[in-house]
């Protein structure tokens, strides 16, 4: 075998192990189902904590289909939400609470 | 196999003589396979994580509807409801949604009737106590043992925190404030008898879409979610949210192929009076073309493994920084991410059908211009 072959072969098996690294490291994250995973299933949300900027926040069952921009099953996303850029956040303090620890 | 070895050997020699070019094409392949990967693998997780929690939803959700938008909805009417066939349970639910402005982001309290216990305390067993998600008890310093207080009607009410959701949980309950039902209805300001909507469990989910109709008839107003339909809804949401995503990411595709035909059919007088030479002392046009083919080969090979890894890397060891900001939003409350890889074979071969195989289809005809090269002429330096 030739010296460029060889290295060819050495480059292939870095290739294979940095794709095993992976893998292994895919096999070990595993979906949870702890104590707190089972709670948080068991309170029946529909949905993940990814959208609580949109009109409807949480619940998509809060989309208001009489609405003049309603929000449709499958539509693009209309709402700042989908934005890399939010509002000013003044906007959104309107309104809002202040809550306090102790 | 002799052979394929010795053409494979000169096609080494080849990429090592043109280092510069060869570096050019597997790093820009690398990285165009890294960011429609990285697309594809972070909408698999995150659709892979909103199925595994859809085993608790309701299989109806029933709500009202006044002048066209959500209200609240009387609890008697779930006596009624539970007294049609098929429906198992009937449960109103109290949830609704506060701003909080030290947080600069909404909460959503919800009520809960069943007791369970967390990794850190347990759920809220008895008014005055509630448990927070991960995100409101870091951001605002919550720990079990704590109080709460949350402005209602220019009142503060506290409340005791019970239990804390940990973050294995924190992508369905970083932004909750789980209450008992009476508690989160003195919390959200709503009036007794009252409920947000009501959640129905069916004997078997067949009979939703005659339920549906039937509950449509016998409540006013009423607007019936099916569980199937809100599944479907956020399927498609992911799944437009990557689209996009991978149609922003076409120009860097096109820019690609573009530098890789620009690469790959100027031939320079170099190669030309190589492969002239080749062809004198022999080489058949196969053999010029198999070599050529080789030499793609391998650096698709190199450039499509290498961009998957990264992919991979950025995805899931670094959380994606920047591509999660454009496919999720800019929502305050964001949970700490920890994805779990849920790879789809179709979305693999769909990343090789759009990157890898385009880059090996555009190198056959600078490949087989090459080996049709004329030998006196490319020793002579002619066109």
């Amino acid at each position: 075998m030739t010296p460029r072959l060889r290295a060819l072969a050495g480059g292939l098996v870095l290739l294979a192990a940095l794709v095993a690294v992976a893998l292994v490291d895919a096999g070990r994250r595993r979906p949870r189902s702890g104590p707190d995973h089972e709670a948080a299933v068991s309170l029946g949300l529909p949905d993940l904590v990814l959208s609580s900027a949109e009109r409807w926040l949480r619940h998509p069952s809060q989309a208001e289909p009489g609405a003049a921009v309603s929000d449709l099953p499958g539509a693009p996303d209309v709402d700042p939400a989908g934005a890399l850029i939010g509002p000013p956040r003044a906007v959104l303090r309107v309104g809002g609470v202040e809550p306090r620890r102790r | 196999m002799k052979r394929q070895l010795a053409l494979i050997d000169f096609a080494l020699g080849g990429l090592r003589r043109r280092l510069g070019k060869s570096l050019a094409l597997t790093l820009g392949l690398a990285f165009v396979v890294a960011l429609f990967g990285a697309a594809l693998l972070l909408t698999d997780a995150l659709r892979a994580e909103y199925a595994r929690g859809t085993g608790g939803m309701p299989d109806l959700t029933v709500q009202r509807l006044v002048a066209g938008r959500p209200a609240l909805i009387d609890v008697a009417v779930a006596d009624e409801l539970a007294a049609l066939p098929a429906v198992r349970r009937v449960e109103p639910r109290v949830w609704g949604y506060y701003f909080f402005v030290a947080l600069e982001a909404n909460v959503t309290v919800v009520g809960a009737t069943e007791a369970r216990t967390l990794a850190d305390g347990r759920l809220p067993a008895a008014d005055g106590e509630v448990a927070v998600g991960a995100s409101i008890a870091d951001l605002l310093g919550l720990r079990v043992g704590d109080e709460i207080g949350i402005p209602v009607e220019g009142e503060v009410r506290f409340s005791d925190v019970v239990g804390v959701f940990g973050e294995d949980a924190a992508i369905r309950t970083a932004d909750l404030i789980v209450a008992t039902p009476p508690h989160a209805r003195r919390l959200l300001g709503m009036p007794e008898g009252s409920a947000t909507d009501l959640a129905i469990d069916l004997t078997t989910q067949d009979e939703a879409g005659v339920l549906t109709e039937r509950i449509g008839a016998l409540v006013p107003g009423a607007r019936v979610l099916d569980a199937r339909l809100l599944e479907r809804t956020y399927e498609l949401t992911f799944d437009t949210r990557g689209g996009l995503l991978a149609l922003l990411l076409l120009p860097a595709l096109a820019a690609f192929l573009l530098l890789a035909w620009e690469r790959l059919t100027g031939l320079g007088p170099g190669e030309r009076r190589e492969i002239g030479v080749l062809k004198a002392v022999g080489w058949g046009t196969a053999d010029v073309l198999a070599a050529r083919m080789w030499e793609s080969a391998i650096v698709a090979t190199f450039g499509a493994t290498l961009g998957a890894v990264l992919a991979y890397a950025y995805v899931f060891w670094l959380d994606a920084p920047g591509l999660l900001d454009a496919l999720l939003g800019w929502s305050a409350l964001r949970p700490p991410m920890r994805l779990v890889p849920a790879f789809d074979p179709v979305q693999g071969f769909a990343l090789v059908a759009a990157v890898v195989i385009p880059f090996v289809a555009i190198s056959v005809v600078p490949a087989w211009r090459a080996a049709m090269i004329d030998p006196d002429q490319a020793l002579r330096g002619g066109e």
